[in-house]
C-alpha cells in the first residue's frame, strides 16, 4: 500500500493534475474568507462592467487631503484616454483626404497624431471626395478636442439650504490628485461583473465548489450504484447477470445526455436544486462503470481465493468485499475520477440548455456559462463573463485527466514509457 | 457465415427491443411531471384569450389529442399510432406549426455537421494516437497533454473559444447560423458557399474535441498491441516493420471502431450544445429553444430523434465491426 | 565429423531497463550444435534460458542489446551484420524461432494463409500468392495439420492446433537452426505429444537441420534432445550429453536441480527429492566470483572473488565451476 502511493507520487502526470486541483481547493476555499458576502449579490447596475479597480467618485471628492502635482504628460493622458478609436478614425480619414500621404498618418500615436491634426485642420478646407456628413464629424472631433484642452477648474455646486441657489462648494484644478488609500470605496473587480451585476471572480470560485461538489456527488452515486450492479452482475452471473446486463446495453445506447434532458425537464426549474440536478446525472451515467466493473469481476471470480472463500461458506458480501473489492479499488477509483469529470461536463451541458440548476440558489459554471451567452457576452467582447468559466472547467477536467494517467500508468504497467 | 448471421440478427434485436423501451421512455418520463400538462399547455396556447369557452374548447380538443381522459396503455397507443403515422404534435411556441416539420430540418443540418466532423475528428485522432505509441520519445510527450487538455474541454467551450478568436477577433468566418441569415435555402452556388462558410467553426470544434479523446484512446490500444506476443514473433521470422505496423494498428483500430460505438450517444450530446453556441440551424438549437420556450411536443421529439440517430448510429458500428473484425465470428461460433 | 550448424562463441547479451540499468541475462555463452543434432537448455524460472533464446536470433531491438561474441550459422556469421541484412536473410531461413506462448503469437485478425504470405514474401518477395499456397499445403498435410486452418484466423483454432500452426509457420522456410523455446509447457498431455512428435517430424524430414530445445522440464528434455545444457544466471554451468548430464551431473547446481527433480528411470525410485536453498543472484550486479557460489554447498573463499572459467574435459562436455571434476566426483560420493 506505501510502496504504491510512493510509486503514484512519484508519476509526473499525477502530481502535475494533484497540484492543479489542490490548488483550486485551496483558492475557492481561502478567498470567500478574504471576500465574505453572497456571491449572488448583484452589485453593478448594468452588466459586464470590465475587470479594474473601482473608485467611488463621490468619496473621491469628499477627501479631506488633495495633493497638487505638476506632472507634464498629465494632459496627453487625459486626451489619449478620451479621444475615441472612432474620433482618431475620423480624424485619419480627413487627414488622408486632405492629401496626407496614407502611411504618415497613425492613429495609435496620440502625440503625433494632434500635431498633424492642429498643423492640417481648417474647417473651411473641403478636401476632395469628402462627403459633408464626413466633413461635420471631422469638425466634431475638432470641438471636442478644444474642449479638452480647455484646462479650467471644475466647480462643484449645492443647492444652499435657505434659498436653493447653487452654491460653490469646492472647485477642483486639473493638477489635483487623491491618494487612492484615503478614499472610502474602493473596490476591486478582477474580473468585472457578468449580466446581473455580480463579482464574476466572487461568482466563478462559488461556482466552482458548486459544481465540484455536483461532480462529486453525481460520480460517487454513478460509481456506487455501477460498482454494485458491475459486482453482481459479474460475480452472482445467470439470470442477475442477465437483467443487469440487458439494462446497462439499454443505457448504453439511449444517450445519457436524452435521459438527462427529459427528466430534467419532467422534473420542473422550480425544484431542480443543484443536489437533485447531480442526484439526475449519477443516475443516468452508471453504465460505463457498470460494465468495466462486471469485465474485472469476470477475470478475478474463479481465482483461487475466491473458490476458497466459497468453499468456505463465506456469505456473498462479504466474498465480495474481502476477496474481489480490494483487486479491483485501483479501478474503481480511477472509474470514479472520470465520473466526476463527467458529471461536472454533464452540469455545464445540462445548464447551457437551460436545464440547470434554480438559478435563483447556487452559482454553476454551467450556469454561469448559460447567462454569458444568453446575453451574448461573447459578441459583446466581455470575455471576462465565459473565459474564465471555460478555463476553469478544462484545468478541473484536464487535472483529473492526468491524474488517472498517472494512476493508469502505475497500475497499467504495459504502458509506461 | 452462420457466426456473422447470428451476430447480425442479435444487434438487430437489440436494436428493436432498444428502440422500444427508448419509445417508452420518452412517452411515460414526461407523464410523470407533477400537474396536469394539458392544463398547462392550454395556458400558453390560451395566453390572451379571454373567452372563457374558446379556453374550455382548446382544452377539451388538446385532453382528447393527449386522451388524457382514456387510461394510460391507451394513450400509448394512441401515441404509437401517431408516431407511426409521423405525426409528433403541434408545436406550442411556432403553434399551429407541425413538430415533424422543424425537427425534419434540423435533423439534416445536425447530421449534416456531426456525422462528418466525428468521423474526421476519430480519423485525426486515431492517426495521431498511433503515430504518438509508435514513434514515443518527444511527439508523444507533447500529444498526451495536449489530447488530455482538448479531450477534457466540454465541445461548447472549445466552440466559444473558436467563436471568438476566428468570428470576433480575426473576423475571418461567420459567428452564427447555418447559412447567411439574408439568404433563402436554395440549392445555389451562393447558398451553398454561405454554407460552407459557416461550417468550418461548429465543424472544427467538433473534430477539435472528438481528436482528444480518440488520441489518448488509440494511443493505449496502440502501445498494448506493439507489445503482443505476436509483434515479436513476427519479428523474429523477418517480417517487414512495415507489415507489422499494419497488424498492429489494424488490431487497435478495431476496439477503437467499437468504442465509438459506446461513446457515440456522449459525442452527440456535446456536439449538440456546441450547436447553440453559433445558433447553427440544428437540434441542438431547437432543442435550447424549446426548453426555454416550454414547447413540450417539441423536446420530446427532438429528445425521440435523437435518441434514434443514436441507435442508429451505434447498430451500424456494430454491423462494420461485425464484418471487419473475425473475433466477433469467433466469439459468436463458441 | 558432423557439419557444425550453429556455433556459438563467448555470445554476451543484456537489457536496458527504462530506469537505465542494464540486466546481464546472457554472459559469455559458448556451444556448438553439429546437423541433425539437439541441444536442451534447462535452468530456474529466470536464469536467461529465453533470453538466450532471443539472443541467438542475432536480431536485437530493445530492451535486448548485443554486447559482445559471435553467432555462426552453418559457416556464415551472423553478428555484425546489418540489421536489415539479418532481418531478410538470415531470420525464418536461417535460424527460426518458436515462441512460449503460442496462444498470442499469431495475429488474431489476420488469415493464417495471409501471414504466411507476409513471412514468405519478407524473404522472397517474387513468390506469387499461388505458390505460397500450394508450398503451405503441402507443408501442412506433411505435418498432419489441416490444411483449412490455412483460410481460419488465430482465434479459430484451438490452444493445440494454434502451436503446431505456429511451429509449422516458423519452418515454413525450413531453417537450418529451430530455436524451441518451451513450445509444450502450457499444453496439455495430448498436445505436448503431438508437439514434439512434430518436431521430430520436421527433423526426420529435413526441415530443419538442428535444434535448440528450452525448457525447465528436465525429464521432457532428456527424452527429446541429444545434449543438455544447464544455465545458471545468465551462464552455462555444465553441458553434455543428455545421459550424463542427467545421471552423472558434475557442477554443484546440475547437480541440485537433477536431484530436484523425478527423472522416470529404473533405479530413481529410491532418491530423495531435494530442493536447492536460496534464490538465484540479481543480474543487475552479478556477483564477481561464481555466480552460484553463494547458494553452493562446496563454495569455499576462492570462489568468491576470481571469475570461473568454463573447463572443456572433452567428448563436449564441459563445466562451469574451480573445483576439479574428479574433486567434486569424490565429494559427490561422500554424500
Amino acid at each position: 500500500m506505501k510502496t504504491t502511493f510512493r510509486q503514484i507520487f512519484r508519476q509526473a502526470n499525477f502530481v502535475i493534475g494533484f497540484s492543479i486541483i489542490t490548488l483550486i481547493l485551496l483558492v475557492i476555499t481561502i478567498y470567500p474568507l478574504f471576500n465574505p458576502g453572497s456571491p449572488l449579490q448583484m452589485i453593478g447596475q448594468g452588466t459586464f462592467f470590465k475587470p479594474g479597480t473601482y473608485v467611488n467618485i463621490y468619496d473621491s471628492l469628499d477627501t479631506s487631503k488633495v495633493y497638487t502635482l505638476r506632472l507634464d504628460d498629465a494632459a496627453a493622458n487625459r486626451i489619449g484616454k478620451k479621444l475615441l478609436p472612432a474620433d482618431r478614425e475620423t480624424m485619419r480619414a480627413w487627414l488622408i483626404a486632405f492629401g496626407l500621404p496614407e502611411e504618415s498618418v497613425q492613429i495609435e500615436y496620440t502625440d503625433d497624431l494632434l500635431q498633424l491634426w492642429w498643423n492640417s485642420y481648417d474647417e473651411n478646407v473641403r478636401p476632395q471626395g469628402m462627403t459633408s456628413a464626413a466633413r461635420k464629424a471631422a469638425a466634431r472631433v475638432d470641438a471636442k478636442l478644444a474642449g479638452l484642452y480647455n484646462m479650467e477648474s471644475l466647480t462643484i455646486t449645492q443647492p444652499d439650504e435657505t434659498t436653493g441657489e447653487p452654491a460653490q462648494k469646492m472647485t477642483v484644478s486639473e493638477t489635483d490628485y487623491v491618494n487612492v488609500s484615503d478614499i472610502a470605496n474602493v473596490r476591486v473587480l478582477p474580473l468585472g461583473t457578468d449580466n446581473f451585476g455580480r463579482d464574476t471572480l466572487k461568482e466563478l470560485l462559488a461556482a466552482t465548489a458548486t459544481s465540484l461538489k455536483i461532480g462529486l456527488l453525481a460520480g460517487c452515486i454513478a460509481t456506487l450504484v455501477g460498482l454494485a450492479l458491475g459486482l453482481f452482475a459479474g460475480y452472482v452471473g445467470g439470470i442477475v447477470d442477465d437483467i443487469i446486463m440487458f439494462f446497462a446495453n439499454l443505457f448504453t445506447v439511449i444517450p445519457g445526455f436524452v435521459l438527462l434532458i427529459l427528466i430534467s425537464y419532467s422534473i420542473g426549474q422550480e425544484s431542480r436544486g443543484a443536489t437533485t440536478v447531480a442526484v439526475v446525472i449519477g443516475f443516468t451515467s452508471w453504465v460505463w462503470t457498470t460494465r468495466s466493473v462486471r469485465a474485472q469481476v469476470l477475470s478475478l471470480r474463479n481465482r483461487d481465493h475466491v473458490n476458497l472463500s466459497k468453499l468456505s461458506g463465506h456469505s456473498l458480501i462479504r466474498i465480495l468485499v474481502t476477496d474481489i473489492l480490494p483487486y479491483i479499488a485501483s479501478y474503481v477509483v480511477m472509474a470514479l475520477i472520470l465520473q466526476i469529470c463527467s458529471g461536472i461536463l454533464s452540469e455545464a451541458q445540462l445548464s447551457m440548455l437551460g436545464l440547470g440548476p434554480k438559478t435563483t440558489e447556487v452559482p454553476t459554471l454551467g450556469l454561469m456559462m448559460f447567462w454569458g451567452m444568453q446575453y451574448t457576452a461573447h459578441l459583446n467582447g466581455a470575455w471576462w463573463a465565459y473565459f474564465p468559466v471555460i478555463v476553469m472547467i478544462a484545468l478541473i477536467s484536464f487535472s483529473l485527466n492526468l491524474m488517472n494517467t498517472g494512476l493508469d500508468q502505475v497500475f497499467n504497467p504495459q504502458l509506461r514509457s | 457465415m452462420k457466426g456473422y448471421s447470428r451476430y447480425f440478427a442479435k444487434k438487430f434485436m437489440w436494436f428493436f427491443i432498444t428502440l422500444v423501451f427508448a419509445i417508452i421512455l420518452n412517452f411515460v418520463l414526461p407523464r410523470l411531471m407533477p400537474g396536469d400538462p394539458v392544463q398547462a399547455i392550454t395556458g400558453k396556447i390560451a395566453a390572451g384569450i379571454n373567452n372563457q369557452t374558446a379556453v374550455q374548447k382548446i382544452y377539451r380538443e388538446f385532453a382528447e389529442k393527449f386522451g388524457t381522459d382514456q387510461p394510460m396503455w391507451k394513450q400509448f397507443l394512441l401515441y404509437l399510432r401517431n408516431l407511426i403515422k409521423g405525426d409528433l404534435g403541434v408545436s406550442f411556441q411556432q403553434y399551429p406549426r407541425p413538430v415533424s416539420d422543424i425537427i425534419k430540418s434540423a435533423a439534416l443540418w445536425t447530421i449534416g455537421l456531426q456525422l462528418p466532423a466525428i468521423i474526421v475528428g476519430w480519423l485525426i485522432g486515431n492517426l495521431l494516437g498511433a503515430l504518438a505509441a509508435y514513434i514515443r520519445k518527444g511527439f508523444d510527450k507533447i500529444l498526451v497533454p495536449i489530447s488530455l487538455f482538448l479531450g477534457g474541454l466540454p465541445a461548447f467551450g472549445m466552440a466559444v473559444t473558436l467563436l471568438v478568436l476566428f468570428g470576433i477577433t480575426w473576423k475571418i468566418l461567420p459567428t452564427s447560423g447555418g447559412y447567411s441569415f439574408d439568404m433563402v435555402p436554395a440549392l445555389t452556388g451562393q447558398f451553398i458557399a454561405s454554407v460552407i462558410e459557416h461550417y468550418w467553426l461548429p465543424f472544427f470544434s467538433i473534430v477539435l474535441i472528438s481528436i482528444g479523446g480518440q488520441a489518448i484512446g488509440m494511443r493505449s490500444m496502440s502501445i498494448y498491441e506493439l507489445n503482443a506476443d505476436y509483434v515479436k514473433y513476427s519479428r523474429f521470422l523477418g517480417v517487414k516493420d512495415r507489415k507489422i505496423v499494419g497488424y498492429v494498428f489494424r488490431n487497435a483500430m478495431l476496439p477503437q471502431v467499437t468504442g465509438l460505438a459506446l461513446s457515440i450517444g456522449t459525442m452527440i450530446g456535446g456536439a449538440l450544445v456546441a450547436e447553440t453556441i453559433f445558433s447553427y440551424p440544428g437540434l441542438g438549437s431547437t432543442v435550447l429553444k424549446a426548453i426555454t420556450g416550454q414547447d413540450y411536443p417539441l423536446i420530446s421529439a427532438v429528445t425521440l430523434i435523437i435518441t434514434i440517430m443514436v441507435l442508429v448510429a451505434s447498430f451500424a458500428i456494430e454491423i462494420i465491426v461485425g464484418i471487419i473484425d473475425p473475433r466477433i465470428k469467433a466469439a459468436q461460433a463458441e | 565429423m558432423a557439419k557444425i550448424m550453429l556455433d556459438v562463441k563467448e555470445l554476451s547479451t543484456k537489457y536496458i531497463t527504462r530506469f537505465r540499468e542494464d540486466v546481464y541475462a546472457v554472459d559469455r555463452v559458448s556451444f556448438q550444435v553439429e546437423e541433425g543434432k539437439s541441444l536442451g537448455i534447462a535452468g530456474e524460472s529466470g536464469c536467461g534460458k529465453s533470453t538466450l533464446a532471443l539472443s541467438l536470433m542475432g536480431y536485437y531491438f530493445a530492451p535486448l542489446h548485443y554486447i559482445s561474441g559471435s553467432i555462426i550459422i552453418d559457416g556464415k556469421t551472423i553478428t555484425g551484420m546489418a540489421p536489415d541484412d539479418v532481418r531478410k536473410s538470415v531470420l525464418g531461413t536461417e535460424i527460426a524461432y518458436i515462441p512460449q506462448a503460442a496462444m498470442n503469437a499469431l495475429n488474431p485478425t489476420q488469415k493464417i494463409i495471409r501471414f504466411i504470405e507476409d513471412v514468405i514474401q519478407a524473404h522472397d518477395s517474387n513468390m506469387s500468392r499461388k505458390d505460397i499456397y500450394d508450398l503451405a499445403r503441402e507443408r501442412f498435410e506433411i505435418l498432419n495439420l489441416p490444411a483449412d486452418v490455412l483460410n481460419k484466423h488465430a482465434v479459430e483454432l484451438s490452444g493445440g492446433m494454434k502451436q503446431r500452426t505456429v511451429i509449422a509457420i516458423s519452418t515454413i522456410l525450413s531453417p537450418k537452426v529451430l530455436i524451441a523455446d518451451e513450445p509444450s509447457s502450457a499444453l496439455d498431455v495430448t498436445s505436448q505429444k503431438m508437439v514434439i512428435k512434430m518436431i521430430f517430424d520436421l527433423m526426420r524430414g529435413g526441415f530443419i537441420k538442428s535444434m535448440i530445445f528450452i525448457t525447465h522440464e528436465l525429464p521432457l528434455l532428456y527424452n527429446v534432445t541429444d545434449d543438455i545444457a544447464v544455465m545458471y544466471a545468465g551462464q552455462f554451468v555444465e553441458k553434455g550429453g543428455a545421459e550424463q548430464t542427467v545421471f552423472d551431473p558434475i557442477h554443484p547446481y546440475s547437480r541440485g536441480l537433477m536431484r530436484s527433480i523425478i527423472v522416470p528411470e529404473a533405479g530413481t525410485r529410491e532418491q530423495k527429492l531435494e530442493a536447492i536453498p536460496g534464490t538465484p543472484p540479481n543480474l543487475k550486479k552479478p556477483p564477481s566470483g561464481c555466480r552460484f557460489a553463494e547458494r553452493c554447498k562446496y563454495a569455499y573463499a576462492q570462489c568468491y572473488v576470481s571469475d570461473v572459467a568454463f573447463t572443456n574435459v572433452g567428448d563436449g562436455r564441459g563445466y562451469r565451476c574451480v573445483h576439479q571434476m574428479d574433486r567434486l566426483k569424490e565429494v559427490y560420493g561422500r554424500d
